[in-house]
């Protein structure tokens, strides 16, 4: 097939779901980013949340502390130790808190500095203050009460709560603009993921359309044409307007479609020839042999004469006489036979319904001269109405069933008719137990004067078969014979049934 | 955490120095080569109490050591003698500038009150070295604490001394820092050498007492005789004919674990600066803080290039 030179369409549909693979995996992709930012910033700013939880941890440690150590100081009774405990436990808490925002920022070294910074200012106010006034406390409670009144730790604290103050402000920012930041990209993304379904939505629909109208059209075209083509109608034709596989495939059914009408006609215009030749043939035989019959006639009359008015003069030749007649009648016999098989199958049938039992019993009635001397014996089944001409049908018994007393083997001839549907047609056969044939010879015994043994033999001009295969044939149905060399045949044939 | 900060002291002490151009060529060449050594061990913690005259003296000894290449972190503004020396005991600090007056009387306890400087700086340090630790030289000035009153006040009452405040009728409101209440240089002492009775503290914090003094709120006011505010000469000292208020000379209490880590060349700077606090340098340097509002840092600074100490 020629090579065109446009894309095929292989290439194109490759090209396009390559195209739309891409689409789709950028797409996914990009989606992909977006989320894993979004969890990113999730992560991260529950981070600073966890840093902003730490620090809040460190101050309220740092107020308990003070609180502690004030209603320590203050407090003249015994029951001053009650005040330490809270900020003895504060103490012991607050530097795992401090390891842990120290741990929270380690990422961010502007935090990591003003945690630095917190944490040498909670370091000297807990060494430089908190622990040294417990001691003075516990030693001299007056001159410590006098050491509280200067708000030293009050002074601190607040130092330390302004530093927080701007460590949780710059980790609440960067939590926002890490949010911000996020929430743009996850909003870039949807909207490029939304962009690339829609996009995807619209190629696909494109893929559709253009296969649509690339290949689905054209292979409806063609099968449409195809199925004219089934049905009959050689003419059809597909219109070629594209130069890819399917403009290949239009130009290889219309050539497909030319070479077959082209046969049909050489067909058709043989055939009317075989059927004109073959009528010519027929008629040719017809007329010969009706032609021939008055000689013979003539011929066989004046041997009669001759007989009968010189036999005294003809001394000896009254034998040769004797051989005239008699191969006139055996031609008058193979002429009327032969007569007999051109009007079979030219002759219009008269079709009615007729039984099939009324017809094998008119056969038989003709046949009884035969049957008897062959001393047969015939079983006739129950047989069925069929659609067919009395006198052609009853010949193709009378044939068979004159064929089956013929060819006898050394044992009692027994022939055996019946009939058994079959789809529309009622196949009947004809059974006998004689010499049987070659399977090979089954085709060629229903040629016109076929035989398959010598005349000395079996008698007979051999165009019985042929006259009846002619006479099936005319009715629709078809003829054949199985058979066992030595057992016996069986010859078949279909009729039509009687319309219901 | 720490090692930032100090390298960040450490750096604005080096930037400072080098300001300082040609005279403290020398200066940096040795911290240069000492600096090595030093920066093996721990830094020295130094702390102050808290008043301006304490953190100034802070800066001075600091600064100087740094010069020297010895690493100083410095903790000013810790709180007075209770609390700062609670701290040095209790390891928080290797040295601080304490006021030895105020060491006997309130950290020793010791009331014997000696009249000479020298031996109360030998009683003081005795009592020091009972608890490891030791006092490095004295200064010159001496930053004694005194009662001031307006010169109105002191006329309209005919005061002279302590003893007349017995005279004024009512309360005698005096503003003095916190502690005053509780301590024998205060209103124990008062009270005990004085028999004043109709005396009670209004507590301020240091430095304020001279406002409050000035708008009314506080008849008497507890003063240091170094404070800036007297250069000018507008209150009324009153005398102590009964040594209430002891003289206050200043010496470094250092811890000896330091003293051995940092070696002589600690006491040899220390000792140096000490030599050069007169009277009339603190009451400058005051003035200069508390009347000019400059930062102790700059001033300590200036004065210590001025005694070709950095």
């Amino acid at each position: 097939m020629r090579r065109t030179l446009r894309t095929p369409i292989t290439t194109r549909v490759v090209l396009l779901s390559a195209t739309a693979s891409v689409l789709v995996g950028t797409v996914l992709v990009v989606l992909i980013v977006a989320v894993t930012g979004q969890r990113d910033a999730a992560r991260s700013a529950f981070r600073s949340q966890e840093a902003l939880t730490a620090g809040n941890q460190l101050e309220k440690s740092l107020i308990t502390i003070e609180n502690g150590l004030r209603g320590f100081v203050a407090s003249g009774s015994r029951s001053r130790e009650r005040f330490l405990q809270p900020a003895t436990r504060a103490l012991a808490a607050y530097p795992r808190d401090l390891r842990r925002l120290e741990g929270l920022v380690a990422d961010d070294p502007g935090q990591q500095e003003r945690v630095d910074r917190i944490a040498v200012a909670i370091d000297d106010y807990v060494r430089l203050w908190a622990r040294p006034l417990i001691e003075l406390g516990k030693t001299r409670p007056a001159a410590a009460r006098s050491v509280v009144v200067t708000n030293g730790g009050r002074e601190r604290l607040d130092e330390i709560n302004r530093q927080f103050g701007s460590l949780f402000a710059r980790e609440r920012q960067v939590i926002r603009s890490r949010e911000d930041r996020a929430e743009q990209r996850s909003a870039r993304a949807i909207a490029f993921g939304v962009g690339g379904l829609v996009l995807v939505l619209v190629l696909t629909v494109a893929v559709t359309m253009y296969l649509r109208r690339a290949v689905v059209r054209p292979v409806v075209t063609v099968a449409e044409a195809t199925g004219r083509l089934a049905s009959g109608e050689l003419s059809a034709r597909v219109p070629i307007e594209r130069h890819d596989e399917l403009g290949d495939l239009a130009r290889g059914f219309n050539a497909m479609a030319d070479s077959l009408e082209q046969n049909r006609a050489e067909l058709e215009r043989s055939n009317a020839e075989l059927l004109r030749s073959n009528a010519e043939l027929d008629q040719f035989a017809s007329v010969t042999s009706h032609d021939l019959q008055a000689p013979l006639t003539t011929i066989s009359m004046y041997a009669e004469l001759i007989e009968r008015r010189h036999a005294a003069d003809l001394n000896g030749g009254i034998a040769l006489v004797d051989g005239i007649r008699t191969a006139t009648q055996e031609a008058r016999t193979l002429i009327r036979d032969l007569l007999e098989y051109s009007r079979a199958g030219r002759r219009p049938l008269t079709l009615e319904e007729v039984p099939a039992g009324e017809l094998v019993g008119r056969a038989l009635e003709a046949l009884a001269g035969p049957v008897a001397a062959a001393q047969a014996q015939v079983t006739v089944d129950a047989l069925p109405v069929v659609t067919a001409d009395r006198a052609s049908v009853t010949r193709v018994f009378q044939n068979l069933v004159g064929n089956a007393v013929k060819f006898t083997a050394d044992r009692p001839p027994e022939v055996a008719i019946g009939a058994e549907r079959d789809g529309r047609m009622w196949r009947f056969w004809v059974r006998d137990n004689g010499i049987g044939m070659d399977p090979a010879d089954a085709e060629r015994i229903f040629v016109p004067f076929k035989r398959l043994h010598g005349e000395e033999a079996y008698p007979g001009t051999g165009i019985g078969l042929a006259i009846c295969e002619r006479i099936v044939t005319q009715h629709g149905g078809r003829i054949w014979v199985t058979s066992t060399p030595g057992a016996g045949s069986e010859f078949s044939f279909t009729l039509p049934a009687a319309e219901a | 955490m720490r090692r930032a900060l100090v390298g960040v002291l450490l750096a604005l002490a080096l930037a400072i120095g080098g300001c300082g151009g040609g005279d403290g060529g020398s200066g940096d060449a040795t911290t240069s080569s000492t600096s090595g050594d030093a920066a093996a061990g721990p830094p020295l913690r130094m702390g102050t109490k808290n008043f301006p005259e304490a953190v100034l003296l802070g800066e001075l000894y600091s600064q100087a050591l740094r010069a020297k290449g010895v690493r100083v972190v410095l903790k000013p503004n810790i709180g007075s003698s209770e609390i700062i020396h609670e701290a040095l005991t209790g390891g928080a600090l290797d040295i601080y500038p304490e006021y030895i007056g105020v060491l006997l009387s309130e950290v020793a306890n010791d009331r014997s009150r000696p009249g000479d400087p020298r031996a109360a700086y030998r009683a003081a340090k005795a009592f020091e070295e009972r608890n490891g630790f030791t006092l490095l030289g004295m200064t010159p000035f001496s930053d004694s604490n005194a009662l001031a009153v307006t010169p109105e006040f002191a006329r309209e009452h005919d005061l002279r001394t302590i003893a007349d405040l017995r005279r004024v009728p009512g309360t005698v409101r005096i503003g003095a820092p916190p502690e005053f209440a509780t301590r024998f240089e205060g209103l124990v002492g008062l009270r005990q050498r004085y028999g004043l009775r109709n005396v009670h503290t209004t507590a301020l914090a240091i430095g304020r007492q001279y406002a409050a003094l000035d708008a009314g709120r506080v008849d008497a006011a507890a003063v240091f005789t170094t404070d800036g505010q007297l250069s000018r000469k507008r209150y009324v000292l009153l005398e102590d004919p009964r040594g209430v208020f002891a003289a206050q000379h200043v010496a470094p209490v250092v811890s000896r674990a330091a003293l051995r880590a940092h070696g002589p060349q600690l006491t040899q700077v220390a000792d140096a600066v000490s030599r050069r606090l007169t009277a009339p340098a603190m009451r400058r340097m005051n003035a200069a803080l508390v009347l000019e509002g400059r930062e102790p840092r700059a001033v300590a600074d200036e004065f210590l290039r001025q005694a070709k100490l950095k």
